[in-house]
């Protein structure tokens, strides 16, 4: 037997194929196929859930056990901001929600619509609020969110996020892109809620004080804090830049006629 | 700029640059290591390393021994994030291709370079051996590497070709 | 990898007559990774290629399989081990066994 020695052809066990090539498909590919069935799924969600009549979501969450989250049960701010809660839904009587106002510990000014008609607002919004006025379009805002059940469609959305964090996560992939990027999507999603929302929230403010002035107050201060100061990145986070809505808010009053020059009511929620 | 979106910013820049900068060090790094491969195959491709079991027909033995060789590898992040993502759709796994390849290789040339240095003239019998290691989280994200092994009878021979 | 007898991967030891077997030898050895190589590691891992602390732990650790191998083919008077297999498998995190077996054998 003879032994002739020779190499085989470089390369053969090896793809020619330019790894950013295939990197670009992948990316591009599963990043359109995530976006579609994200989509797809909240559509379908959202479909489902307002099939729920607001009846009886009401009578479902009307126990909502409170224990879970910290809620100042015996906050003496808590009976005024439910009377002013109260005052603006009267001037929305179909409303089928019996709304009740929890106040949360926190710095960060936020206010939250749960289904059933909870509505939390966190100490940091009440210490930034200064008339009546201004906590009126925010309250009134979240019963906005409330009129359009966006409160238990973001309830679906979440759950749709859940659930395809959960299914991306377990394979390898492992990518906190995933969670941002999804992140992104429920956000920019529910910009025009908050526009709607917003548009109610003043509605229930003209009809209840005369007037709008004064109204939009903390989303200007708001936007001229916003840089740098991380309190109120919580509220920007799950709301539209100030600037457009105060924008969309004058538009909305120039529009409708009403009128911007009135006396701002002082807020007493008394000292802590 | 408000906060947030520095920090969203922040979570999307990071993993960008991570990939940017592994894939060209990785690339790199590959490309030097095939050049090298291919110069030390030339240099012991006369060195007879094969995988029959017995000495071809002819061939005289004095002594023999085992050798091997072997070597850790494993991916750099740029392609284990494609090959993550290829886990999801199926297919060629093209990202593995040239990693597996250069490590067998690599082991391949050790063994061969055990034999030479203790002086034997061929080995035959070569086996090619794969495994996995744990990786240290066993959650699929600590470091894991792939072991080659490559191993083989070295054997002198009583006429030495020349 | 170099022993006190003869060990060879063929059922055979070229050049050599196999007069007399004694029965399988097994050396094994289990190590866990050093925590150092794996920092190293680690950060090797990102750009890839060579492990080359992982190298040296396996080959320290096949070495160790291999030698207790042959110790136990010494203890049987074999003057060689032949038909030697190796095995490497993950048993717990970060652990792995390295196997090697064969068969003890006497040769002229
Ligand atoms: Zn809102």
């Amino acid at each position: 037997m003879r032994f002739t020695p020779r190499l085989p052809r470089d390369g053969i066990n090896v793809s020619q194929e330019h790894p950013l090539k295939e990197a670009t498909v992948l990316i591009v590919g599963l990043g359109a196929v995530f976006a579609l069935l994200f989509i797809l799924l909240v559509w379908l969600v959202d479909i489902v859930l307002l099939l729920v009549p607001a009846e009886a979501e009401a009578r479902v969450f009307s126990s909502w056990d409170l224990s879970s989250l910290e809620v100042l049960s015996d906050d003496s701010r808590q009976a005024p901001v439910q009377e002013l809660v109260e005052r603006l839904a009267a001037h929305w009587p179909e409303s089928p929600y019996e709304f009740r106002v929890e106040i949360m510990p926190g710095d960060e000014a936020n206010a939250m619509a749960l289904p059933g008609g909870l509505i939390l607002v966190t100490e940091g919004l009440l210490d930034q609020v200064e008339t009546e006025n201004e906590l009126a379009l925010v309250m009134g805002h979240e019963l906005g969110h409330f009129k359009h059940r966006d409160h238990i469609r973001r309830l679906g959305r979440v759950t749709v996020l859940t659930i395809g964090a959960a299914v991306v996560s377990s394979s390898a992939a492992r990518v906190s892109l995933a969670d941002t990027v999804g992140n992104l999507a429920t956000r920019s999603f529910g910009r025009d809620d908050e526009r709607e929302a917003d548009r109610f929230g003043l509605e229930l403010v003209q009809a209840e004080f005369g007037h709008v002035a004064g109204a939009w107050k903390f989303f200007e201060r708001l936007d001229a804090s916003a840089l740098g100061i991380d309190r109120v990145a919580a509220y920007l986070s799950t709301h539209p830049g100030n600037r457009d809505r105060i924008d969309d808010l004058r538009a909305l009053a120039a529009a409708r006629g009403w009128p911007l020059d009135g006396e701002p009511v002082s807020l007493a929620l008394g000292l802590r | 700029m408000s906060p947030e979106s520095i920090e969203v910013l922040i979570s999307l820049l990071f993993p960008l640059v991570l990939l940017i900068g592994t894939y060209l060090i990785g690339t790199l790094l590959e490309r030097r290591h095939f050049t090298d491969l291919r110069a030390r195959e030339e240099h012991f491709r006369g060195f007879p390393a094969i995988t029959f079991e017995n000495l071809p027909a002819g061939w005289e033995a004095t002594s023999s021994d085992v050798v091997q060789g072997s070597v850790v590898v494993s991916l750099d992040y740029f392609k284990r994030f494609i090959a993550a993502l290829r886990a999801l759709v199926g297919g060629r796994v093209k990202s593995y291709e040239p990693l597996l390849d250069r490590a067998r290789r690599e082991a391949n040339l050790r063994m061969i370079e055990d034999a030479t240095s203790r002086g034997f003239h061929a080995v035959i019998n070569v086996r090619l051996e794969t495994s996995r290691m744990a990786s240290a989280r066993g959650d699929g994200k600590g470091t894991a590497g792939i072991e080659i092994l490559a191993y083989g009878t070295a054997i002198r021979l009583a006429s030495p070709p020349s | 990898m170099q022993f006190p007898i003869i060990v060879t991967n063929t059922e055979t030891v070229p050049g050599r007559q196999i007069v007399e077997f004694y029965g399988v030898v097994t050396g094994n050895s289990v190590r866990a990774k050093h925590v150092g190589r794996d920092i190293m590691a680690g950060l090797k891992n990102l750009v890839g290629g060579e492990l080359k602390g992982y190298t040296e732990l396996l080959q320290e650790s096949r070495q160790e399989a291999a030698g207790r191998m042959v110790e136990q083919a010494q203890s049987m008077g074999a003057n060689a081990v032949v038909n030697l297999r190796f095995a490497t498998s993950s048993i717990a995190q970060g652990a792995a066994e390295l196997f090697a077996y064969g068969t003890a054998v006497r040769v002229e």
